[in-house]
């Protein structure tokens, strides 16, 4: 079985939440290292971009993934997605530049799911594909407004950029191909359970130290 | 200038001598199992109309069809998926008295949604119908043969099915949910099986090779396109990918003029390799 850990932003907490719930996941000194397959047991683990976890997932390439909502959504993602994750939580949001002015086009990182909200709304915007740093584009008036994730608020509220509307509400998830799912049934549903109970492990020890 | 050239469109390549002499050889040893299994070929236009499918390719699936306006002013699509295809050829002409028809094609379809990493836009397929038979036994025999051509070619398949008239017990959020989120078990499902098609997928376990087939209740697909009963993929020893795939479509020749019953399959010979 092939499991595909984003690199990034949900890297640490998802290599956590695998050994928590008993994967003999690769050690960080390994992970250091330029390598992007480790085998441990019967399993590989890969490092892909965040974006690209849904590809390997959907075409095969990898059995088992954890990916955002808004990167499923961009790919248009046919994978299963039987675990919502309880960390790396945020919003993809609708932002305006500095001083509100009206919607005429959106940078995004987005396209696919900018188009489509555009389209539910009856807003008729041009939508632009940018690699990164979406915001700049609002702070230098290449555009209207940019539709980005928003974790904390900090950058919009460092440039004074106005956030208008949620787009998404986005959430990491485990991730299976329906593939996976149909020739590894018993493994993959395995793989569900234990992460489902390390999940619930992780809040019942919350709730203890709350109470 | 010159590498845009020397390269083709995504997803379409040549088949040069070696090549194209394996696919020849793959090509006959289905079509004598076929035969000899009292199929018949029927041989279809690579171009067709788009307005005679209107109502049973959804939006998604016409769209993945090259689809352009011929001299006439009409919209003419390139022939994406087989199964309409043979229902629209045979469906006016169609005898009752001489059913069931045993038919078989081959060709390639073309499909525009190529972006899709090791998605080829131009597939040879094989594929036979059963026509004109709604009875389990024909459900079995389909799926046998599929199993049995996947045999000859060294492969020992592995099958997943289910009812696709299940769908119509859940809600649309349900459904939704199970085709994309898992959220309904299979024993879930199982509790909300109407008596009848409970009783159907017993009989059609007890008539398959259980080392073979699995039934998966909650592997329904949130699109059942023109699928009204067993689904079917078929899958070889390491493959995430199916290589072949069917099931029963018992409305399709309706729509064409004739009620018939019809189940079949359709193997994508690329996926062989």
């Amino acid at each position: 079985m092939r499991i595909a850990i984003p690199k990034g932003r949900l890297q640490d907490r998802t290599l956590e939440l695998f050994t928590a719930a008993g994967y003999d996941t690769p050690p960080e000194g390994d992970l250091r290292t330029r390598r992007l397959v480790f085998q441990r047991g019967d399993i590989e683990w890969i490092f892909v971009k965040d974006c690209d976890v849904p590809v390997y997932v959907e075409h095969g390439a990898a059995d088992v993934g954890v990916a955002g909502l808004d990167q499923i959504l961009e790919h248009n993602c046919g994978a299963y997605q039987p675990v919502e994750l309880d960390f790396g939580r945020c919003r993809l949001m609708l932002i305006a530049a500095p001083g509100a002015p009206p919607l005429t086009n959106v940078a995004t990182k987005y396209p696919r799911i900018a188009r489509q909200w555009l389209e539910q709304r009856g807003v008729r915007a041009e939508v632009i594909p940018l690699g990164g740093s979406v915001e700049l584009s609002a702070v230098l008036n290449l555009t209207s407004h940019v539709i980005d994730l928003v974790e904390t608020g900090e950058t919009v509220r460092v440039h004074k950029l106005e956030l208008q509307d949620v787009v998404a509400e986005i959430s990491p998830r485990l991730i299976i191909g329906k593939n996976a799912f149909r020739t590894e049934t018993t493994r993959v549903r395995e793989l569900i359970a234990r992460i489902e109970n390390a999940l619930e492990a992780k809040n019942a020890t919350a709730v203890s130290r709350i109470a | 200038m010159v590498e845009k050239k020397l390269r083709y469109p995504t997803g379409v390549r040549p088949l040069l001598v070696e090549e194209t002499a394996r696919r020849k050889r793959i090509e006959s040893r289905f079509v004598n199992i076929l035969e000899d299994a009292g199929f018949a070929e029927v041989v279809l236009p690579i171009i067709d109309y788009v307005d005679p499918y209107a109502s049973i390719l959804s939006r998604d699936n016409s769209r993945s069809s090259y689809r352009f306006v011929d001299r006439e002013g009409d919209l003419v699509a390139i022939r994406s998926d087989f199964t309409p295809m043979v229902a629209r050829a045979l469906a006016p002409a169609l005898d009752v008295s001489q059913l069931p028809l045993r038919i078989f094609y081959r060709g390639d379809v073309i499909r525009c949604d190529a972006s899709r990493l090791g998605v080829n836009r131009e597939l040879f397929q094989i594929g036979a119908e059963l026509v004109g038979d709604a009875s389990l036994d024909a459900d079995v025999e389909v799926m046998n043969l599929a199993v049995k051509i996947a045999r000859e070619f060294g492969i020992q398949a592995r099958v997943v099915y289910n009812d696709t008239s299940i769908a119509a017990l859940l809600t649309d959020d349900e459904r939704r949910a199970v085709a994309t989120r898992r959220a309904l078990t299979p024993s879930d499902i199982a509790r909300r099986l109407t008596p009848e098609i409970a009783a159907r997928l017993e009989s059609v376990a007890a008539a398959l090779d259980p080392s073979t087939f699995a039934l998966h209740l909650d592997d329904l697909d949130e699109d059942t396109g023109y699928y009204t009963g067993i689904r079917f993929r078929l899958f070889g020893p390491d493959s995430r990918k199916a290589i072949a795939q069917g099931g029963r479509y018992d409305d399709v020749y309706q729509r064409f003029g004739t009620p018939a019953a019809a189940a079949g399959f359709t193997f994508t010979i690329d996926d062989l390799d």
